[in-house]
């Protein structure tokens, strides 16, 4: 077989885009976030309004993917969407 | 067809290595090591240009005709220029200054300008910037295979006169910084020698009794202006230390090259002007020159016996007309023939103008040029940006899963090479 002529694509140099930010979040009895931490920075961003959840499960033939999607308003007005990943618990910013 | 903006820097080191031609000459013939010779001039091969050790010694100088130069030293070498050997290797030297800065301004053959502005994270201080040339010169230089890189001479100062002037005072492997403050005390005790201006200039300056800058900078600029006309003007700025001459980056030409292998050598000068204006009028043809005009020839020639001759010429006007090219060739053959026959010959379009508008209509691949001219920019700007923090910082988005319901998955950043 004769070996493809082009150069070999360095799969090592490349770097994911886009990736989750772990996030510390606060949720009320109804387990909706109410405030988070971002990041390093400790201080605690409180949540206005809710405006869109959903769930996402993919790859339950090899390693389970399962999160819960919710687009939050921050107090200041920014949009952000955070994500609780179902099997361990822990949540994320990341931008859908 | 080439990028117009150039970087410049005002801080500089000067790389001189005095005597390149001769110095290529002892590279290629290590026999000629400890023994005395002397290059002749390219333009005039009836005149010394180059001398070497030990040939001074035995009292040859530059400018003496060569009948005087064997009378003196009769077990002279006189061995003939080749100027393309020397302009390639000196190209090797600048691409290997190009490593270490991409701001790069050369002068003459065996001395070059580093701007070094805005480094000093990089290299550190003055002595870290000579460290990291005096470094970049032996392990890229094209005399890395010997111990010549040595014998570059290094200096540092503010501007390109205040840098020459250290390299002028520096030894070969102990470069001499100029620091701002020293500088006007430094500038004032040279000898006028120093500065870059016609002979005849000196000559008068030190009938007039004037041996240093000092001296020079203590008489009004009207006088040396109505003495001299602008080069007058030019020495007093100088050597009052109120001109700082910046390093300009060179514009690198993408030039447009065309051989000629001549069947048989050819040193009639009819046959030569002949075929010099076949391969203008074919290298006019060349698809990436419509709609533009030449501004600079480079010309070639490859002699029997290893030999070679080469001319540079600068058009007054940017033209397209091959006429307008072959008669400053013909006065140059004229001025200066080839020491030789000729077995090959190149022409070399290095720099270009824009064409007049119904010129620009019809190039088909101005777009290209403009395209390519832009990819160079590009390169140059990474190159830099890799120089400057050692790694590249640059990254473009390939698409990776773009159908990938997670976001993570869809898209990459990977290096960005152009």
């Amino acid at each position: 077989m004769v070996p493809p002529a082009r150069a070999p694509i360095r799969t090592d140099r490349l770097r994911a885009l886009n990736e989750p930010v772990r996030a510390a979040v606060e949720c009320d009895d109804r387990g909706r976030p109410v405030q988070l931490c971002l990041g390093d920075d400790p201080t605690p961003r409180a949540i206005a309004t809710l405006v869109e959840e959903w769930r996402l499960d993919d790859e339950w033939w090899r390693d389970p993917v399962a999160r819960r999607y919710v687009e939050v308003v921050l107090c200041n007005g920014k949009h952000l969407v955070l994500f609780e990943d179902l099997l361990d618990g822990a949540w994320y910013v990341q931008t859908p | 067809m080439q990028d117009e903006r150039v970087l410049t820097s005002d801080r500089a080191i000067c790389v001189w290595l005095a005597s390149f031609p001769l110095r290529c000459e002892h590279v290629r013939r290590p026999e000629l090591r400890g023994g005395a010779a002397v290059l002749v001039s390219p333009t005039d091969t009836r005149r010394v240009w180059q001398v070497g050790a030990a040939a001074r010694r035995a009292g040859v100088s530059v400018g003496m005709t060569v009948s005087q130069a064997i009378g003196l030293c009769p077990s002279l070498t006189v061995l003939e220029p080749d100027p393309v050997y020397y302009d390639e290797q000196f190209t090797h030297v600048l691409e290997a200054l190009e490593r270490v800065r991409p701001v790069i301004e050369p002068t003459s053959i065996g001395c070059a300008y580093v701007g070094v502005d805005g480094v000093e994270r990089l290299y550190g201080d003055a002595d870290g910037q000579l460290r990291a040339v005096a470094d970049g010169l032996a392990r890229h230089g094209p005399l890395a295979s010997t111990a010549w890189h040595a014998a570059a001479r290094l200096g540092w100062g503010r501007g390109k006169f205040t840098a020459w002037v250290a390299a002028a005072r520096a030894r070969p492997g102990t470069p001499v910084t100029i620091a701002d403050r020293d500088r006007d005390r430094m500038l004032a005790r040279q000898p006028i020698a120093v500065l870059p201006i016609d002979v005849a200039i000196h000559r008068r300056l030190r009938r007039l009794g004037l041996t240093t800058l000092a001296d020079v900078a203590r008489l009004p600029e009207s006088a040396l202006v109505a003495q001299f006309g602008a080069a007058g003007g030019t020495a007093w700025r100088i050597a009052a230390g109120k001109q700082h001459d910046p390093v300009t980056g060179r514009v690198r030409p993408e030039p447009i090259v065309l051989t000629l292998r001549l069947p048989v050598p050819v040193a009639d000068r009819t046959m030569l002007l002949h075929a010099w204006r076949m391969l203008v009028d074919r290298a006019l043809g060349h698809p990436r020159r419509r709609g533009w005009r030449i501004r600079a020839v480079r010309a070639r020639a490859h002699l029997e016996h290893g030999a070679s001759w080469l001319t540079d010429l600068t058009l007054k006007d940017p033209t397209a007309a091959a006429d307008h090219i072959v008669a400053p060739l013909a006065a140059r053959l004229d001025q200066s023939p080839p020491t030789g026959a000729a077995v090959e010959l190149v022409i070399e379009f290095t720099a270009f103008a824009p064409g007049t508008e119904e010129l620009q209509l019809f190039a088909a691949n101005a777009a290209s040029a403009a395209r390519a001219g832009r990819q160079r920019a590009l390169r140059a700007a990474a190159q830099e940006i890799r120089t400057r923090f050692r790694r590249p910082l640059l990254h473009h988005v390939v698409e990776v899963q773009p159908w990938s319901r997670l976001p993570e998955r869809r898209y990459a950043l990977i290096d960005y090479e152009p």
